[in-house]
């Protein structure tokens, strides 16, 4: 029985194709051995230059893109994969809110903090293969305190979530904080990530996650609307 | 691990605004307006001095003249004794109007414009009928120079066109009386004209002049307090990177020592101890790549002072700040730091010291693994009730918790 059959026989489908773009061997190497313990994930190709990469490997699912290449900080190519709707994750050591907002307003799917490891890899990859949306807690951190005059509304459920999301890096103890569940606690944190498609320009990415999300009952659309009633935002959806 | 350390120089390096984010110089901008602030404030300073002489003079003009030119007028003013008091009446309301208005300038106020002026152009008429005749264009009609320094007093810091409108009907009462005595031969009404004019022209120089200074005074101070501000930021921000390049240094020193004995086979990895040192010196760099404020911060200097001590004797400890802290008072940034450097005192294992900051309000907390020792900080198992304490700045509320997997403390300030 070969890998590809061990996928199929977990998931249910054939394993979701991964590109790697980055430009130190020794990360791109670290980042296929995370994904490697990770049977419904296969990595297709890799390398520095994501048009290279994306021709060798068309069909990969999801892109894990260092946002800085080469000494250039690539948020334009990141605008153009995601205007193409590539669905990109960004990995980068630079955390500063700004870059993880600005990543977000480009088309990211999601951002993730090299640091933040292996789970975090893995479930972000993961998530965004499905279109669905992944926090990881440096991400929550800049959302919280997103100083941006046009930011997203974010009801208090939902910033306090990404607060204590952000401190404790434990969706338990956030339930436990917050005295709710810790499906609940990922709704509100998910459901801030999805006011964020709204930010910035228009990406097929952003689209596709809002759109999963309203399929999934997530959000409602009126709830993302730019008319939408402040009350309503604060209600988990079953 | 090349790779750390090159973020390490790289985010040493980099400033925040740096052109990755559309919207970065948009908060720079609103940063800077913030810090410009005081310099507002000290132009404001140096006008209200420059204004304060020119009130001075103006007061004292008006009332010298009064007393000087006008007061000796009054002798053989008027054809009648009835005339005569009319005449020394008003010149006693003109000087009730200069003092009343003066007193007002000389505490910083302004007097009441509309209520004094039409007291004046009362007193303008009044003269001018008492008078009249022969009397119209000699020493004892008063009211043709003397009063148009009150009416500067009066009409202090209002629109020129003010002072304009109030010498036009000054002016318009003169000519009506002009020729209801039948005085409209051209000599009469040049020399009308020549009185105008003469009256006129030196107040509304004084009032047009006075204004000119005071806001040439507020653009220069202003000016000079900008530039002593932006000198004052760089002098910080040059701080701030020459204590970022000496921790540097110091943190590569360690990582590199590290990275040296494993390159070359005298450490094992598998040794825990080495393990240890790794994550010291990794979650050092990560500290100096998280640091992006270029002007030093009083409340994240003092959590970082305590992030340094706890990691000299030996935790591993991450600190993460989003966000600008507002200028708080001393007391409340004690109240937000002094539980957390307490907590930390009790963390082992590790530390997650994290920062979220806006204008309105900063959240502080560290979580560290939760563990069987004594816990300094709180009662064990419960949430300790939020100790709010308020002051004229806000409170600041406290929370602490142990879940057996986490301890959490967190300190929260909100403006009121």
């Amino acid at each position: 029985m070969d890998a590809d059959a061990v996928a199929q026989d977990v998931t249910g489908g054939p394993p979701i194709g991964v590109a790697i773009v980055d430009d130190h061997p020794v990360v791109i190497d670290g980042v296929r051995a995370w994904l490697a313990g990770e049977r419904r994930l296969r990595v297709l190709a890799t390398g520095d230059d994501p048009d290279v990469v994306l021709r060798a490997a068309p069909e990969a699912e999801v892109v894990l893109l260092d946002l800085r290449l080469h000494g250039r900080m690539v948020i334009d190519k990141l605008a153009e994969l995601s205007a193409a709707g590539r669905r990109v994750v960004v990995y980068s050591e630079h955390t500063d809110p700004d870059t993880m907002l600005a990543a977000l307003d480009a088309g990211a799917v999601a951002f993730l903090a090299k640091h933040e490891g292996r789970e975090h890899c893995v479930a972000t990859v993961l998530a965004a293969a499905s279109d669905r949306p992944y926090v990881p807690p440096a991400l929550a951190g800049a959302m919280v305190g997103d100083p941006r005059p046009d930011r997203p509304a974010l009801s208090d459920k939902e910033r306090e979530a990404l607060l204590l999301w952000f401190q404790s890096m434990s969706k338990a103890s956030v339930a436990r904080r917050m005295r709710i569940s810790e499906h609940t606690v990922k709704q509100y944190v998910d459901r801030a990530r999805i006011k964020y498609t709204r930010a910035g320009r228009p990406a097929a990415t952003k689209a596709a996650l809002l759109a999963r999300a309203i399929e999934d009952g997530l959000v409602r659309p009126e709830e993302i609307g730019i008319y939408r009633s402040q009350a309503s935002t604060d209600r988990p959806t079953p | 691990m090349s790779t750390d350390l090159g973020a390490a120089l790289d985010g040493a390096a980099r400033r925040p605004g740096a052109p990755v984010a559309g919207w970065g110089g948009a908060v720079d901008g609103a940063r800077r307006a913030d810090r410009a602030e005081p310099a507002g404030a000290a132009a404001g300073a140096v006008a209200t001095a420059s204004d304060r002489a020119a009130r001075i003079g103006a007061v004292t003009i008006a009332m010298a003249w009064h007393l000087a030119i006008d007061l000796p007028a009054l002798s053989g003013a008027g054809t009648s004794p009835a005339a005569s008091t009319v005449v020394a009446a008003a010149w006693l309301v003109t000087a009730a109007v200069g003092v009343a208005a003066g007193v007002r300038l000389l505490r910083g106020g302004l007097p009441p414009a509309r209520r004094l002026a039409a007291v004046l152009l009362v007193v303008d008429a009044a003269v001018f009928a008492a008078v009249g005749g022969e009397q119209l264009f000699a020493t004892a009609n008063w009211v043709w120079g003397g009063l148009v320094w009150f009416f500067l007093l009066v009409l202090w810091r209002r629109p020129v066109q003010w002072l304009l409108a109030l010498l036009g009907a000054h002016a318009a009462i003169a000519l009506i009386v002009v020729v209801a005595d039948g005085a409209t031969a051209p000599a009469d009404l040049a020399r009308f004209a020549m009185y105008v004019y003469g009256t006129s022209s030196l107040p509304v120089a004084v009032f047009v002049g006075g204004g000119a200074l005071a806001i040439l005074a507020r653009d220069r101070a202003g000016t000079a307090a900008a530039t002593l501000v932006v000198e004052a930021e760089r002098v910080a921000a040059e701080r701030a990177r020459t204590e970022r390049r000496a921790r540097l240094a110091l943190v590569s020193g360690t990582a590199e020592e590290v990275l040296a004995e494993l390159a070359a086979g005298d450490a094992d990895p598998a040794d825990p101890e080495v393990r240890r040192r790794c994550v010291l010196a990794a979650a050092r760099l990560r500290r100096l790549i998280a640091e992006s404020d270029d002007v030093p911060d009083p409340l994240l200097h003092e959590l970082r002072a305590a992030a340094d001590l706890a990691e000299r004797d030996g935790l591993p400890i991450e600190l993460v700040a989003v966000g600008v802290p507002p200028e708080l008072p001393v007391e409340v940034r004690r109240r937000l730091t002094d539980p957390l450097t307490t907590a930390l005192a009790d963390a082992r294992g590790s530390a997650r010291l994290t920062v979220v900051a806006g204008p309105d309000e900063v959240v502080v907390s560290l979580v560290t693994p939760d563990h069987d020792g004594p816990d300094t900080s709180g009662p064990p198992g419960t949430t300790s009730p939020p100790d709010t304490d308020g002051d004229g700045e806000g409170p600041v509320e406290l929370e602490h918790e142990r879940d057996g997997e986490i301890r959490w403390t967190q300190t929260r300030w909100r403006r009121t």
